[in-house]
């Protein structure tokens, strides 16, 4: 980092630093105590011989002052480590410190911001705070999370943060009102629930830092019936049926209920898993402002996401079998610093969970105004549901059927002025969509069997996230001749391409302008065919007309 | 893919990969004679090719892992005289045959070329592979040489981009070589640098 000019040990005066809200600990370490309280009451429960009264005795009082001294210690800690994380911003950095025995000081750039999302887990709800976090591309785990903060301060953080990465000077930055974390009323100790009202203003103290949060227009919604049929209509729903049909009828004929608990993992593993995505997925919401896209959804942990344009790197979206009928799309989508959880599930890559065709060409739209063709509603067509070569696409030669007995009909990609469009599988219909300058780098690979048939598979690398943009089985020269054009094309993209800072491009402006105009919330794509995309200072206008 | 298992882990002791490699390249004996042509040898492009002594010292690295099975089940074979035994050294014996008529033209078929905006890297006798990483897209640039490597005076360059799915490695390389590639895609890099 050659920008880091000032010693670790020795930050510069003039920040301000801060402190998060003194009920985190209370927040972060509630889990902690009912799993404590939770394996004390079960092994008390277990270990008393059958029909002793365990409040009888003296025990009683031993566990009572167990579980107190063990919260104690436990909140005593947590309330140090609240006293050690401070933060502070500048115009180009946010700086937070943390940590009590091993110190870690860190510095995200804002120009390198990636994404801000705030995650409001159920406890924290109910103290009305929030955790703020901002995803640097530095892999999983590289983001800077401030929590917890008020609501209403992390979305001022937020709107600030955002307009200090998007180049916007903030006006009072230098004489910034907010009062320095460092006079806590609370002191170290224990900081009692009941306290909460009287000092955190002055501790959080984050307010009145000039930027207005961005004006926003909302897009698109998703109705909680639609999000619970799109979930019945999945796969795993049809293997948790047959699960817990084949194990009754099992259990009947066998008449031993102990059966019933041989498949009880599987039963709690894709119903874990269906209840994880509708919950997470409960009332999504999402609505493009200046400061990028916002996605807003969950239903026991809220969390409002904002991307900001240009980061999102590579577009997926997908068609289950099951979700054909209703012609159901899900839209994911590929943001440097999101990555992938550890368990493969993604909370914070999904730009639309279901929707209509119009709504996942809407969500397109979000990301791509302008896909640089005449008419982005064909072509997007062809992509969803088209087969074999057509107006728009290139597919795989019909020799490749014995490799891809099935999709090789659908394989296939096609080139407009702003992205790649690769479309792949037939029973569940993959389309993905790269824009020119999001190209990392590109792969070929062929096997003997491609070989002998003159096919190659093609490859383009993306940030890590649910979209792995692959063409299958292309012919090899057509692959290659790709390979070189993609290179070429993505090179010149990047030439072109905006600076960082996304406020000190000029279109951005027109964009704003162009949607707060229209009252419309239909996608353009969606509409009539647009003329042709030909100035790009006014991109979203010539999409919407 | 095959080659790069060879690349992490020049110790062979430390190195679980190379029993792998034959299964995972089971048809890199069918006869391949032709140079590699079409999609995997773009026009204008001019190859360089790797350090021969990477065919030594690979193939020393499998033999210092296959010696342990063979000769463990050799000996055993022998003193507790079990016929079906010399399974062991016979299998070991075969990967290790395998290897020596593989890894030499595995390791010919390695090439890279550095164009004006993109580097290009080949690889693969019978799955073959072709990455164009551009400058302006690599976060850093790692050198590696483990201690057989050292020996055989050979290092290895791999480029990292932001993309986890970029199997950039280029193994074989002689030092000097290494270091002006390290340097010359550092100061590359920089010049065509982008954001994400």
């Amino acid at each position: 980092m050659s920008e880091s000019t000032t010693q670790p040990d020795a930050p510069p005066t003039d920040l301000t630093w801060h402190r998060v809200h003194p009920v985190t600990p209370v927040v972060r370490g509630w889990s902690v105590i009912a799993v404590l309280l939770v394996i004390v009451g079960n092994q008390t429960l277990d270990g008393l011989p059958a029909g002793q009264n365990m409040l009888a005795g003296d025990g009683w009082w031993q566990i009572l002052g167990g579980i107190v001294v063990v919260g104690l210690i436990g909140l005593g800690y947590s309330a140090l480590a609240w006293r050690m994380t401070t933060y502070a911003i500048d115009d180009e950095s946010v700086r937070l410190h943390t940590g009590v025995l091993f110190r870690q000081q860190r510095k995200a750039r804002l120009d390198r911001l990636q994404a801000v999302d705030i995650v409001q887990p159920l406890v924290a709800r109910l103290f009305g705070l929030a955790e703020l976090k901002l995803e640097v591309a530095g892999g999983s785990d590289s983001g800077i999370k401030l929590g917890f903060l008020k609501l209403d301060d992390a979305n001022h953080l937020r709107a600030e943060l955002l307009a200090r990465a998007a180049g916007l000077r903030v006006g009072s930055a230098p004489a910034r009102t907010a009062v320095p974390g460092g006079g806590s009323a609370s002191g170290p100790g224990e900081p009692p629930a009941g306290e909460m009202p009287a000092e955190p203003g002055a501790v959080v103290g984050h307010v009145d830092l000039g930027a207005p949060e961005a004006p926003e227009q909302p897009v698109m919604e998703v109705p909680p019936g639609r999000l619970v049929w799109s979930l019945v209509r999945t796969v795993a729903m049809i293997v948790l049926v047959l699960a817990v049909l084949g194990l009754v009828g099992v259990a009947i004929g066998t008449r031993e209920i102990g059966t019933l608990f041989t498949a009880l993992p599987l039963v709690l593993g894709v119903g874990g898993y269906l209840f994880g995505r509708f919950t997470r997925e409960f009332n999504f919401r999402s609505a493009i402002s200046p400061d990028g896209i916002r996605l807003r959804h969950g239903l026991l942990e809220t969390r409002s996401q904002t991307i900001p344009p240009g980061r999102v790197q590579a577009i997926r979206l997908t068609q289950g079998l099951l979700w054909r009928s209703a012609d159901w799309w899900r839209v994911e989508v590929n943001v440097a610093g999101y990555g992938l959880s550890a368990d493969g599930t993604t909370n914070n890559s999904v730009l639309l969970p279901v929707g209509t065709r119009d709504e996942a060409l809407g969500a397109v739209w979000l990301v791509l105004p302008d896909l640089g063709t005449a008419d982005p509603r064909a072509l997007l067509d062809e992509a969803l549901s088209g087969i074999d070569a057509g107006e728009h696409f290139t597919t795989a030669p019909r020799r490749t059927r014995v490799l891809d007995p099935i999709a090789w009909r659908r394989n296939g990609f096609t080139v407009t002025g702003r992205a790649l469009v690769l479309r792949r599988g037939r029973l569940v219909r993959r389309v993905e969509i790269v824009p020119h300058e999001r190209t990392q780098s590109l792969g070929l690979q062929q096997g003997p069997w491609q070989r002998r048939l003159g096919v190659a598979t093609f490859a383009m690398h993306s940030v890590p996230g649910p979209v792995t943009p692959t063409v299958p089985h292309l012919d090899q020269h057509v692959a290659g001749a790709l390979m070189d054009e993609q290179a070429r094309r993505a090179r010149e993209a990047r030439a072109h391409a905006g600076p960082e800072l996304w406020m000190r491009r000029d279109e951005v402006a027109a964009v704003v302008e162009t949607i707060e105009d229209d009252d419309a919330k239909t996608a353009p794509y969606v509409e009539t065919a647009p003329p042709a995309a030909g100035a790009p200072d006014d991109e979203i206008g010539d999409a919407r007309e | 893919m095959t080659d790069h298992a060879f690349d992490l882990a020049p110790a062979p002791d430390q190195d679980p990969a190379p029993g792998q490699t034959p299964a995972t390249d089971p048809a890199a004996q069918a006869p391949t004679g032709q140079v590699p042509s079409g999609p995997f040898d773009p026009p204008g492009v001019h190859w360089q090719g790797v350090s021969s002594r990477l065919i030594t010292a690979r193939l020393l690295s499998v033999g210092i892992f296959l010696l342990v099975p063979f000769v463990l089940g050799a000996v055993f074979a022998l003193v507790f005289s079990l016929v079906w035994l010399w399974i062991v050294p016979a299998v070991a014996l075969v990967i290790g045959i395998w290897c020596v008529a593989v890894v030499p033209r595995q390791v010919r078929a390695i090439g890279y070329a550095e164009r004006d905006d993109d580097l290009l890297i080949r690889k693969g006798v019978m799955f073959r592979s072709l990455v164009v990483v551009p400058y302006g897209r690599m976060q850093y640039v790692d050198v590696q040489a483990g201690p057989l490597a050292r020996r055989f005076r050979i290092a290895q360059v791999q480029l990292h981009t932001a993309s986890p799915a970029t199997d950039a490695s280029i193994d074989g390389l002689e030092p000097a070589e290494a270091e002006r590639l390290r340097d010359r895609l550092a100061s590359r890099g920089e010049a065509r640098l982008a954001g994400l």
